[in-house]
């Protein structure tokens, strides 16, 4: 608590508190952010499940891949600061936590989907990396609505 | 062609999944959420915060907590409140809608008044006696 409190007390975080257009602009980055990742990330699980055939698959898998990764730390750090402003809140927001839930659980899966249905060059295997692909299309889907209701709780 | 139909098919579901899902989503930004007609609530306050998305007041009423949300902050100070103008302790009116869910203690506040002194945060809402 007296962590969160401390993050909130933070000089710039302060000014973006009460700013007019920066945070508005960080939310707007948040949204860009998060449109791109799920995007990226929906085209990627499609083609590892047999569909968007006509796209190389190895190339294809190879964008989806870099644009995600970019995505999904252009999300975290738009993410972290709209968390900051008002960290004490937003912490003990049901919302918000599990949307930290689901992002864990994404992650685990990314990390279940390279371990055990990856070829060499870290490539999605044709058949085994079907179940955690249609898994990774379900959990940020879901990340995506938790953190919309996160501002309706 | 038959891939494209599947690929639509399959977007056309999420999309109709997330309109189902999401009716309350349609809240707390704007006045969907709240009655028309207007309440006035007093309290004391046990939390003041001016800041993004928008300033709000944790009051205590008879024991019981309400959340009053006032406008931006940008548009808070410009009525003239900031965090320096009410301070835990302090008793407080608020003017406004509340919220159309019985069970919610939440108000969209127009008007406050604390410490003798009204601030509108949304003067164009502000009702004519």
């Amino acid at each position: 608590m007296e962590f969160l409190q401390a993050i909130e007390q933070l000089a710039p975080i302060r000014a973006l508190r009460i700013s007019f257009y920066a945070y508005p602009l960080v939310n707007a980055a948040h949204v860009l952010a998060i449109g791109a990742l799920v995007t990226s990330v929906t085209l990627m699980d499609l083609r590892i499940l047999g569909f968007l055939t006509a796209q190389e698959r190895r190339p294809f898998l190879k964008l989806m891949r870099r644009v995600g990764i970019a995505a999904f730390c252009g999300a975290a750090a738009t993410g972290l600061l709209l968390f900051s402003v008002r960290a004490s809140e937003y912490f003990f927001n049901p919302a918000f936590r599990l949307k930290m839930v689901l992002i864990a659980l994404a992650g685990l899966n990314l990390l279940a989907l390279r371990l055990f249905a990856s070829g060499p060059g870290g490539m999605p295997r044709e058949r085994s990396a079907v179940i955690f692909a249609g898994l990774s299309m379900v959990l940020w889907l879901g990340v995506l609505v938790c953190g919309r209701f996160i501002g309706f709780l | 062609m038959r891939m494209l139909s599947k690929i639509g098919r399959l977007l056309s579901l999420s999309l109709a999944l997330g309109l189902v899902a999401s009716p309350s989503a349609f809240a707390h930004h704007g006045w969907s959420w709240t009655e028309d007609e207007y309440s006035e609530l007093e309290g004391t306050i046990t939390q003041v915060y001016v800041g993004n998305p928008h300033a709000t007041l944790e009051i205590d009423v008879d024991g019981e907590n309400w959340r009053v949300e006032l406008a931006p902050p940008s548009q808070t100070v410009r009525a003239g409140f900031s965090e320096d103008a009410a301070k835990p302790g302090d008793t407080v009116t608020a003017i406004g809608n509340l919220s159309l869910d019985q069970n919610e203690r939440r108000m969209k506040a127009v008007r406050i008044t604390v410490n003798g002194k009204t601030y509108d945060v949304y003067p164009n809402r502000v009702p004519s006696n």
